[in-house]
């Protein structure tokens, strides 16, 4: 077996188990929860014995933990993923009737994020204003929730260019209703990896081998793109892989802002319900994205920098 | 028996009340109504003070091709049994019938049921209107009534409604067109209730049909309504369509479709209103009635904001204190400043619309001589030192759920401490107040929360029957013999003169007593774009097929 074929095993290895340990963790602590579910599935009613029975009988709630945790992972494996307590019908189908939007939406916000943070951070080392500088402190400051309040009020509501809700149809009236929320919770992000483009870059500018290549009167735009921004990649990358996984994660609060409905604002509702089969599916949607990203940046390392396919 | 948590009008709880003050400030039209500004000065951000009751906005001109409508939240079903809560009861109201029909002025009237007798106090007998279709062109019959009001008793269907069905004993077919129920004891609730979810008539054929999956997305329901279901999307919007072979001329739909989108964030839809992306909507977030006038309309409502006291063995243990503090909480600035100034104060835990069934005479004995509590904090503080629980400590539970609660409870606290009390907040996360209303052990270590509490049915019994001993709702273990027996003797009784008698001395007593602290009535508030007119606004919105009458201005 070839030693690449190893460290391959080694990582989907890694992922399977921080996978099953996340599920059980947060099988498990969904249930220490406070309140009951039985609770939120009579609504407030005034049910009789017979029919709580019936109702914890339904859900599985009779059966002991450990046992109800094996039967949730074994119908995972299946591919069901368990009935929403709140909405009915199954979680697989309210998962997938609000992913495609947000997955539009994370997207657009990645493409945003790397296109300009990048494009921004580069500019900001390479000239010598302050101005990126400030743009970069007054972004990274906007929370994503005051961004979709202004960007909505002043272009939804003032000027009327963008759609304030929903999700639209067709792909050119989906694209046009995502512009404004993927802004919003792109400018955050955008305006971290600018720093971080930056502060690479300039590190890089000030090699010594970035001045000895100068001096030798290899092109300008050449020293850049080959001894200053490869090197300065790594980190960029690093950041920029962390930040978008987490950008599943900052849904919520954008989609709740537009009433897009995506899987984020749908998080946040069933917690509220403890609609556990819906939650528990959704964390471990976004704990797989983590893992999917983080090994795609580890396997980027090596195309962009030799050094590091050397020693792996 | 109904319920309103409220806290699926807000579920991104924390964030809202920071974007409905960032949408006030940044969304410049300013405060264009309202003339007759607070005495006090201690007015919201809103500014608008006044409000008129509309009963109908008008006739529509012509008909509409379709309007789109916003919920709040999305339904979690259409399964009747399990329609409780404003999302799924105001799409519902459109598509399924019921047996009696809840009007706009809270009366009610013959709906799928042409005429009802009551042979004996546990008899009712239901001739079932001939010639009504489904929407998939059945014919109802009475099999389809026997088949789903029997869904509100069995357990594995465990229905919201089960409560309203525990004096049944049997439901049978009796001819073609023609249903009995037999009651275990006389119950004058129980008709009111056959014009609301608990009268649901479903097609039998569908319901068995159907199944596990009935009400859901992918099935949706087959009802004899003006509108049809037509699509569903999940997170999205539901469509309806107007359904052709409608048996009531009176209400065909002036629109040939009704979308329904879901949008839970107020600021969102708001937005949404003005910039004409939605039509219209029920429940206009409070701190918007000033921005979005004059096409906010308020109606007719059963709904009162309560602060239920929980804990009957604390320093709210003696009936002075409760009187005390009830007293001492500013009821009108809280309406001005939770409630952009709409609603009234309440001196008693129904609205006067409640008592619209009862024969006039009543209606008035139990709306005018009730025990008042004006704002007094002098004689509120002389009052609970007699019982001398100066300096005691009260927990009052809450939750950011929209800036109403947020006001209130601060009130609640001021007035605490105006008495002598020590006021504790206790804020605490959405699900965990939801759970305040339907867990004992969630309410330990509370002595006041706050509900919106409306009634499904035009009945002062239903809120009352919230007070009586051992009641799920009864959140504080109330217990009064005199109010026990007064309640009971109105349940049994079906003369209506008799039986307002009756409630109108629960009413007295649970007045005194405070179980419950009254604070204000809630009108209903609509908004109704520009394209749009035809709504008779009222809290029957929740049963009665208001979409119909909706055309164009």
């Amino acid at each position: 077996m070839k030693l690449t074929h190893l460290v391959w095993l080694r990582r989907v290895g890694a992922m399977v188990l921080t996978l099953l340990v996340t599920s059980f963790l947060v099988f498990s602590s969904l249930y220490l929860a406070p309140g009951d579910p039985v609770a939120f599935l009579v609504k407030g009613r005034s049910p009789s014995p017979d029919q709580l029975a019936a109702i914890r009988h339904q859900y599985g709630f009779d059966k002991p933990f450990l046992l109800r945790y094996w039967d949730w992972l074994g119908g995972m494996l299946h591919g069901d993923f368990g009935q929403s307590y709140q909405l009915h019908a199954s979680v697989a189908s309210v998962i997938g009737a609000r992913l495609p939007s947000t997955l539009l939406l994370v997207a657009l916000s990645t493409v945003l994020i790397v296109v300009f943070g990048v494009g921004l951070g580069i500019l900001g080392a390479l000239r010598k204003g302050k101005g990126v500088v400030v743009l970069v402190t007054v972004g990274a400051a906007v929370p994503s929730f005051t961004a979709a309040i202004v960007l909505r009020s002043v272009f939804g509501v003032r000027l009327g260019w963008f759609p304030t809700v929903g999700t639209g149809s067709g792909f050119g009236d989906e694209l046009h209703h995502m512009v404004l929320p993927s802004v919003a919770l792109a400018i955050t992000f955008m305006a971290l990896v600018t720093r971080v483009t930056r502060a690479a870059m300039l590190e890089e500018l000030g090699r010594e081998h970035v001045e000895v290549v100068t001096s030798r009167g290899l092109p300008r735009a050449a020293v850049i793109r080959r001894h200053v921004l490869r090197n300065a990649l790594g980190p960029v990358v690093t950041v920029s892989g962390l930040l978008i996984s987490g950008l599943l994660v900052s849904t919520a609060i954008v989609e709740s802002a537009f009433g897009m409905n995506g899987v984020g604002s749908l998080l946040v509702t069933s917690v509220d319900h403890m609609d556990f089969p819906v939650v528990q599916a959704i964390v471990l949607l976004v704990v797989a994205a983590f893992v999917v990203v983080n090994t795609a940046v580890d396997l980027m390392y090596p195309l962009i920098d030799p050094r590091v396919r050397a020693a792996t | 028996m109904t319920v309103t948590i409220r806290s699926r009008r807000t579920a991104m709880a924390a964030a809202t009340a920071l974007l409905l003050a960032g949408s006030a400030a940044c969304s410049g039209k300013a405060g264009s109504g309202g003339s007759g500004s607070s005495a006090n000065g201690s007015d919201p951000a809103a500014g608008k003070t006044s409000y008129t009751l509309t009963a109908d906005t008008g006739t529509p001109k012509g008909d509409l091709d379709s309007f789109t409508w916003s919920i709040f939240a999305e339904p979690p079903s259409l399964d009747y049994t399990q329609a409780f809560d404003y999302p799924p009861n105001q799409v519902l109201a459109n598509v399924c019938e019921s047996l009696l029909r809840w009007n706009p002025d809270l009366t009610t009237s013959p709906g799928l049921a042409t005429d009802w007798k009551n042979p004996d106090p546990k008899t009712w007998v239901f001739d079932i209107r001939p010639g009504v279709k489904f929407h998939d062109g059945t014919t109802l019959t009475a099999d389809d009534v026997v088949a789903s009001l029997s869904r509100n008793m069995d357990p594995n269907v465990a229905s919201v409604w089960a409560n309203q069905y525990r004096n049944v004993d049997k439901i049978e077919k009796t001819g073609p067109l023609q249903v009995t129920m037999h009651l275990k004891s006389p119950d004058s609730t129980f008709l009111e209730y056959m014009a609301a979810s608990p009268g649901t008539v479903e097609s039998a054929a569908t319901l068995s049909a159907d199944g596990k999956d009935y009400g859901g997305p992918a099935k949706g329901v087959n009802c004899t309504g003006p509108f049809a279901f037509q699509s569903w999307q999940p997170g999205q919007s539901i469509v309806l369509k107007r359904f052709d072979d409608y048996w009531d001329p009176s209400l065909k739909a002036h629109s040939k479709q009704v979308k329904f989108t879901f949008i839970g964030d107020p600021t969102a839809r708001v937005n949404a209103f003005q910039t004409g992306e939605v039509d219209g909507g029920w429940m206009v977030p409070p701190g918007s009635y000033a921005q979005l006038a004059p096409n906010v309309y308020f109606g007719k409502s059963t709904t009162v904001a309560d602060e239920v006291v929980s804990n009957l063995s604390g320093p709210l243990g003696d009936p002075r204190v409760r009187q005390a503090l009830l007293m001492a909480t500013d009821r009108k600035g809280i309406i001005n400043a939770g409630d952009g100034g709409v609603g009234e104060i309440a001196d008693s835990l129904v609205t006067p619309d409640n008592w619209n069934n009862a024969p006039d005479a009543q209606k008035k004995a139990g709306t005018t001589g009730l025990p008042a509590y004006p704002y007094d904090k002098a004689k509120a503080k002389a009052l609970a030192q007699q019982a001398g629980v100066h300096g005691q400590q009260v927990v009052i539970a809450t939750s950011p759920l929209d800036t109403q609660t947020t006001i209130i409870t601060q009130a609640i606290a001021q007035a605490c401490t105006d008495i002598g009390l020590t006021p504790k907040i206790d804020t605490i996360s959405a699900d965990k107040y939801t759970a305040l209303f339907t867990d004992p052990a969630a309410r330990k270590g509370v002595d006041l929360f706050l509900t919106f509490w409306y009634t499904s049915v035009t009945d002062p019994l239903d809120m009352y029957s919230s007070l009586e001993t051992g009641a799920y709702s009864n959140y504080g273990s109330y217990s009064n013999k005199d109010f026990d027996a007064a309640f009971e003797q109105a349940v049994g009784s079906y003369d209506p003169a008799t039986r307002a008698q009756a409630t109108q001395k629960a009413q007295q007593i649970a007045l005194t007593d405070l179980p419950w602290l009254p604070l204000y009535f809630e009108p209903v508030s609509v908004y109704m774009g520009s394209k749009i007119t035809g709504l008779k606004p009222s809290i029957d919105y929740l049963y009665y097929p208001w979409a119909a009458e909706i055309g164009a201005k």
